[in-house]
């Protein structure tokens, strides 16, 4: 590789194609890798105008695809520098989690659903068993292949983790998908911040609509103790010691069963097994992959009969920008406001119904004012985005949610 | 993290020593022996210590960068890549990958105070067009596995996790990043020569300790015995001999 000259790469290997999408860091574009005739996704880093080199987001990312190569992650299949800029080539994803679970002529059977969260914790698993914390887990960012394979993708909030006293930021993830821990503020999480998100995709995959749908931190945690009660000291004896704590009125748990009542008890069971408050109590992935749910029947579906949206419609590209959320369908807020509430719907809306509400629902999940306040600060600036660090982003973070919370 | 050392890029990269003592040919050409090319990365990986204090980054970061740097020349030359640039330049990289930026304008700054001579003068611009012929030299692997981690565990299983040995133990370790001892070896061995040292040294009895490792012992004393060499011939090593190695290359001026 390195004696070919490699500003001509592009020209020479690559046939450039229709551009797919604006990612946080630079254009998507489609094209055709000559040396392979496969189609693939070429990333192409804009170079930050703060004159910091390669966009640091774009590096966590290299370091860590490079690392993890595996049928359930992204596969980063090159890298070179092309007139000034870094350009990341990967394999062609043609759709992703979010948009099957979107689409109302789609009907995701039990086995479909197992298949398809069988092949997220896969994923998972390879990242934790490396000491890769995803911390962005969505559907958005589980893309599909040609062959049904799903495989996660945007490392881009990827860390290393692995030595105890290290501390992270608790600003990760989109909301809706964030564990109980880092809403409290913690800055010393493990791998269970992924398995909580997993969790949450796989009440999405039941539900068919985001499961926790918070419009800010405080309404997150609200939304998480209305689902399963108001966490215990007995529950999670460390929830006092978390920095944000603070003692919310007590609310007891609905069964399960009422939130998700066309699961099967076994789906139930590793549910409640991945929404476990307390980290160090809450399912590994390795072990969730291990229950029972996964070998009982409904065995997981082959990938390749997996339903999918039809083809005609946009393809998804990895890293197809998660943060800056310019894709509003419909009016923010309105949409969440003809959102129905938890109990009602979601015996019919597993059958894919046509239900008006689910499509305000649906659209709601692009919302940026409920997913993305924390992050658009940075999508006006991305190159900024590594120096802020997490003393400014949870002090800017809380007020921005004071703010959002007085108008409503 | 160690046990994904076996599985990672890192492994994977691991040469023979006579790998990494081939001098390239362009360099040859100029005149460059394996001793030169040994001082040069010597004098950088001092370099990049040097502007690391000077921007305050962890250890970690040094030794990332310093890795960079060596694992660079094993497949380019010092004539193609000027060790001048490629030093700050991959201690900016290591900053990054090991999540602890440092802006390159710092770096600028600080090259000029340390260095006044001219054929240090490099502009960010510099730096970072290096950065990206250094990520593609690199073949784009980042994680690097040092043996820091390791030494601690290994030093509190032996018991001997006194401030003393973790001092010593932990300066030695360092001082093999004067050396290539990171692209040949596994990082637990290194820890495991340095505590070898260092107890031989302190007179602490670590035998049975060491008999009980399940690890090849011939390897730990054959790098036990690579780092004992070098501060033997670290002594002889003076400002004249890097410079006359340096001036070999003939960089712009």
């Amino acid at each position: 590789m390195s004696d070919v000259d490699p500003s001509k790469k592009v020209a020479d290997r690559y046939l450039r194609r229709e551009v797919l999408g604006e990612g946080t860091y630079g254009v998507v574009y489609k094209a055709i890798d000559t040396k392979t005739g496969q189609t693939v996704a070429i990333k192409k880093i804009r170079l930050g105008k703060q004159k910091e080199g390669v966009n640091f987001t774009a590096l966590r990312e290299i370091k860590l695809l490079k690392e993890l190569k595996d049928p359930n992650i992204i596969e980063l299949t090159d890298a070179f520098p092309h007139k000034g800029n870094l350009h990341l080539v990967f394999e062609f994803m043609e759709t992703d989690l979010e948009a099957v679970i979107r689409d109302r002529n789609i009907f995701l059977s039990p086995a479909d659903i197992k298949s398809y969260l069988q092949m997220t914790l896969k994923g998972l698993a390879i990242c934790h068993k490396k000491w890769v914390l995803h911390r962005d887990m969505k559907p958005n960012n589980l893309l599909i292949g040609p062959n049904g394979q799903l495989k996660l993708a945007d490392f881009g909030l990827a860390r290393i983790f692995g030595s105890p006293e290290r501390r992270f930021t608790h600003q990760v993830f989109a909301r809706w998908y964030r564990a109980p821990e880092l809403l409290f503020g913690t800055k010393q999480y493990g791998s269970g911040v992924d398995v909580w998100a997993a969790a949450c995709i796989f009440a999405e995959l039941l539900l068919r609509r985001p499961f926790l749908q918070g419009s800010s931190d405080i309404d997150q945690l609200g939304k998480i103790f209305a689902a399963f009660g108001t966490p215990t000291t007995s529950q999670w004896p460390d929830i006092v010691y978390l920095p944000d704590y603070v003692e919310y009125q007590y609310v007891p748990a609905p069964p399960l069963r009422s939130l998700f009542p066309m699961a099967s008890d076994d789906a139930l069971d590793l549910l409640s097994k991945m929404f476990t408050y307390d980290p160090k109590v809450r399912i590994s992935v390795q072990q969730a992959l291990e229950h029972r749910y996964f070998s009982s029947v409904p065995l997981p579906t082959d990938p390749e009969k997996l339903p999918r949206p039809a083809p005609k419609k946009e393809p998804k590209v990895p890293d197809f920008n998660p943060h800056e959320g310019p894709t509003v369908l419909s009016p923010p807020r309105k949409s969440r406001r003809v959102m129905p509430g938890r109990d009602g719907f979601e015996g019919i809306a597993l059958q894919g119904d046509k239900d008006d509400n689910n499509v305000g629902d649906n659209t709601g999940k692009n919302d940026p004012a409920s997913t993305s306040i924390d992050f658009s600060i940075f999508g006006l600036q991305p190159p900024n985005r590594p120096t802020i660090n997490s003393a400014d982003r949870s002090h800017l973070k809380r007020k921005l949610d004071l703010e959002f919370q007085q108008p409503e | 993290m160690a046990t994904n050392f076996w599985t990672s890029s890192h492994y994977k990269q691991l040469l023979d020593q006579e790998d990494v003592d081939m001098v390239n040919p362009l360099d040859k050409e100029k005149g460059i022996t394996l001793e030169d090319f040994k001082l040069i990365k010597i004098h950088m990986a001092n370099y990049i210590s040097k502007l690391a204090q000077n921007v305050k980054v962890r250890q970690r970061v040094v030794a990332t960068a310093v890795t960079y740097m060596r694992r660079v020349y094993t497949r380019k030359s010092l004539t193609e890549y000027d060790p001048r640039l490629v030093a700050p330049t991959c201690l900016y990289l290591a900053s990054k990958a090991e999540e602890s930026t440092v802006q390159a304008r710092l770096l600028v700054f600080y090259i000029k105070k340390l260095y006044s001579d001219d054929k240090y003068r490099f502009e960010i611009k510099d730096i970072l067009e290096m950065e990206m012929k250094i990520l593609e030299a690199l073949n784009y692997y980042l994680v690097v596995f040092h043996p820091y981690r390791s030494l601690s565990q290994l030093l509190q299983d032996a018991g001997l996790n006194d401030i003393n040995m973790t001092q010593v133990t932990w300066g030695l370790v360092n001082d093999t990043y004067k050396m290539d001892l990171i692209l040949v070896h596994p990082p637990h061995l290194i820890a495991l020569a340095c505590i070898y040292i260092a107890s031989v040294q302190r007179e602490k009895d670590t035998t049975v300790w060491f008999e009980e490792l399940r690890v090849d012992m011939n390897v730990v004393k054959n790098i036990s015995m690579e780092i004992l060499d070098f501060y033997e011939g670290n002594r002889m090593i003076t400002e004249d001999r890097i410079s006359a190695a340096l001036n070999k290359l003939g960089f712009r001026s």
